[in-house]
């Protein structure tokens, strides 16, 4: 059953000519966790911006075609509302501290003393957070006290404890170092097999590869591929257009070319790639 | 508490109080040595009220500290201008060209007493309540949930600026602007230093709009609060009873004005 | 009207609020550590009131001066002139002043006729006489041009110099500063006079002694130390706004 469903949708920033978005129509079941690639520019964080209600309620703007997740249908819905369904994370973490707050417990119930939780339950959930995204130790910190990587794991906990049906992740990564990213890909894994319906949009293909149901690659606005890791990350239309390639891949293909290649198809991920070249 | 306020966190009585008590405590000492008639109203009010009360809340010293350092260049001034620039009057004495009259000082002593009263009230509130608690028990009594959001974030943020501004400074320092010198040299090191610092600051922005957005913020939903301020009935009647010999004072300020 | 006050204070709004005041304060002390002889303690307040409108304008001053007060208790009385400034910067930016560029020649007359009647004001008040009643007696504009007259002249080229390098082509917001400034030094010189007796432990204590030495009363001496450091202080500040304002992408602009 499909939880987000986009049908022709195309969309234009106020004060700009060219589209960022042109007739993208997607669907993508519950439970599933879609990678979304592309290069700078291509409509990444615009997609993931009108999936989480921002394009167009906050951005304002053009938008045509339909927009439903979860059963609401974004035109006939406001942002308070959309945003209990679709929970939003995006790379810099220091942007996404309210401020308001003095301790991590306090930052990750800051969402649910908005929509009006009674205390007990928000009590009971930031604590279930906390566990399920193993930052119980941090909650008597001051949120500017922590790590990139803490923070963005706090950051991604305070969505997690508003309970949405989908969550729709913008290049979290990109500011991390090795570690941080190591700690929030852990989080986002820990969601995805829990049954989370996720969207992520990324650069790092190689951690996309061994984790993704699917992969839609996006270019200049539009769909460019969509399916299966393998299928999309290998294709050479990716070469072609000059993204999403991870390592292991291009160094296949040049063995391939050079009839070094022993394996059946292109590998994505390490795995894949050791055992091509073992043969 | 990496914020900008004047908190001292301490395990004492005037700590434990709810919020709006001490802050309408501290409204009315304010409102009544300022309304009461008589000179020295000031004074009594901080030796006989405000003091004791700072030891109740186990911050004498630096409550000391602070009061007479925020006072001292202000209480210097006041003596200096008022009793050199009083115009005619008695002079305490003579020489050379100055002449300080004894009403100047006087009036002086008066302004200072109000001015202390003031400040050492305000000072104690803040040293004693936690601008957090304090905005979540505004919130229950109407003031909008915005101006709570503002306030609080404004306090967190503003020691980020602070160094922030300091290190652009250091950052053209290296790239060579000159910030010695002259009026004119020094002044055109500040736009170098503003533009980069409201730049960078204006760009974020949005992000941190939609960040608040994502969780619920400003969505006219009734919210819940997760701290508990304890409270009592008996500061509930003492709010009412500060209330109401505020509004006592000033009626009895009228009351004197229209009789002499 | 309501409602036109409650979409000046979108999300966008609110977050920008506190960040202005933090700007407030960290531009006020570094002017101080730069040692000039400017506060330049409002571009915060300015910057709302020119991108939100002149109630968050308003606010953010307000705001601001109370919040300063909890380290500088004597800011904290002046908050409604804070909000003036911030009220009057939305005004402003509703006009459009922060958008457009001004031709230079409105920027040199603006700081030609702020000098002259600078200078006018301070001869006025030092030429000032007082006979024995008390009452207080003020040259005639035309006897103080006749009298001082190469200083006027000089005045106006100062002026103008300031008006053509320090305003460039944002004259239009040094308009506006200036005429806020005026309104500032104004409307904050009676509670200067009366809730501090003039004094406020700064250095502008100075001039309001020189101004008192000649034998005005409190609030004139006030008024008139005001009238000489607000509306150049003010004139600034927007003057930096509009700078900032013209480097900004233009979606960062519209609300």
């Amino acid at each position: 059953m499909a939880i987000i469903e986009l049908k022709n949708v195309s969309y234009k920033y106020p004060l700009t000519d060219s589209p960022a978005l042109k007739n993208i129509n997607l669907q993508v079941n519950e439970g599933e966790f879609v990678a979304l690639i592309g290069p700078n520019g291509a409509g990444k964080s615009t997609l993931c911006y009108t999936i989480a209600g921002f394009v167009p309620h906050f951005f304002k703007g053009e938008i045509s075609g339909t927009v439903e997740v979860a059963g609401s249908e974004s035109s006939k819905s406001n942002l308070h509302e959309w945003v209990l369904n679709v929970g939003l994370a995006f790379q810099n973490p220091f942007n996404q501290i309210s401020g308001a707050k003095y301790t991590v417990f306090e930052e990750l119930a800051f969402g649910l003393e908005n929509i009006g939780v009674p205390r007990d339950e928000m009590i009971q959930r930031v604590n279930d957070a906390m566990k399920l995204t193993g930052i119980s130790d941090l909650a008597d910190r001051s949120p500017y006290s922590l790590s990139g990587g803490q923070q963005q794991r706090v950051a991604l906990t305070s969505i997690l404890v508003m309970q949405p049906k989908v969550l729709v992740l913008d290049e979290p990564t990109s500011q991390m170092d090795p570690i941080g990213t190591r700690e929030v890909f852990g989080v986002i894994r820990a969601m995805a097999e829990r049954g989370m319906t996720v969207l992520m949009a990324e650069h790092k293909v190689e951690w996309i590869a061994n984790f993704a149901d699917r992969v839609v690659a996006l270019h200049d606005g539009e769909i460019l591929l969509e399916g299966t890791p393998q299928d999309v990350l290998t294709s050479d239309l990716l070469v072609e257009k000059a993204f999403g390639i991870s390592r292991y891949t291009s160094v296949a293909r040049k063995a391939k070319e050079l009839g070094l290649w022993k394996g059946n198809r292109l590998p994505v991920t390490l795995e894949e790639a050791m055992d091509g070249f073992a043969r | 508490m990496n914020s900008f306020s004047m908190y001292v966190a301490r395990d004492s009585g005037l700590h434990k109080l709810h919020p709006l008590t001490k802050g309408l405590l501290t409204l009315l000492l304010l409102v009544s040595g300022l309304t009461l008639p008589g000179n020295w109203t000031g004074y009594f009010l901080v030796l006989l009220v405000i003091t004791p009360l700072a030891v109740w809340g186990k911050v004498f010293r630096s409550f000391l500290r602070i009061v007479w350092g925020i006072s001292l260049p202000f209480i210097l001034s006041v003596v200096i201008i008022q009793s050199l620039f009083w115009g005619s009057g008695t002079p305490i004495f003579e020489y050379w060209i100055f002449a300080p009259k004894v009403e100047g000082a006087l009036f002086a002593v008066i302004s200072v007493g109000r001015i202390i009263l003031v400040m050492a009230g305000f000072i104690l509130f803040a040293m004693t309540t936690r601008p957090d608690t304090l905005m979540i028990s505004l919130k229950q009594v109407g003031v909008p949930s915005s101006l709570a959001y503002i306030i609080v974030t404004t306090l967190q943020i503003i020691p980020r600026f602070q160094s922030k501004a300091s290190t652009i400074l250091d950052a053209q320092r290296s790239r060579g602007l000159e910030t010695d010198g002259n009026v004119f040299v020094r002044a055109r090191a500040v736009v170098p230093i503003i533009l980069p610092l409201v730049l960078g600051s204006l760009v974020e922005v949005e992000e941190r709009a939609i960040a608040i957005e994502a969780r619920g913020f400003n969505s006219n939903k009734k919210e819940t609060s997760l701290i508990e301020i304890p409270d009592s009935n008996a500061q509930v009647f003492f709010r009412k009873f500060f209330v109401l010999l505020m509004v006592l004072s000033i009626l009895a300020r009228i009351a004197w004005q229209l009789l002499n | 009207m309501l409602e036109n006050i409650k979409k000046e204070f979108s999300t966008r709004t609110l977050v920008l609020i506190p960040i202005a005041i933090a700007i407030n304060i960290a531009i006020g002390e570094l002017v101080v550590r730069l040692k000039l002889p400017v506060y330049l303690d409002s571009i915060g307040t300015v910057l709302v009131g020119a991108i939100a409108g002149p109630w968050a304008g308003a606010l953010t001053g307000a705001l601001a001066n109370l919040i300063w007060g909890l380290f500088n208790p004597f800011a904290a009385p002046f908050f409604y002139v804070a909000a003036v400034i911030g009220f009057l910067a939305g005004l402003a930016g509703k006009r459009g002043a922060f958008d457009k560029e001004s031709p230079r020649w409105l920027s040199v007359l603006v700081g030609a006729v702020f000098v002259f009647s600078l200078t006018m004001f301070v001869f006025a008040f030092s030429n000032a006489s007082t006979d024995d009643t008390g009452y207080t007696t003020y040259p005639s504009m035309t006897d103080l041009l006749s009298q001082y007259a190469v200083i006027f002249a000089v005045a106006i080229l100062i002026g103008a110099a300031i008006g053509y390098f320090l305003l460039q082509k944002g004259g239009y917001a040094g308009f506006w500063g200036l005429i806020t400034g005026i309104i500032a030094a104004i409307i904050s010189a009676p509670t200067a006079a009366y809730v501090f007796g003039g004094v406020t432990g700064s250095g502008t204590d100075v001039v309001v002694a020189a101004f008192r030495a000649s034998g005005a009363g409190i609030l004139s001496s006030v008024m008139a130390q005001g009238a000489v450091s607000d509306p150049f202080d003010k004139m600034l500040s927007f003057m930096v706004v509009w700078l900032i304002l013209r480097s900004l992408p233009m979606r960062f602009r519209t609300q």
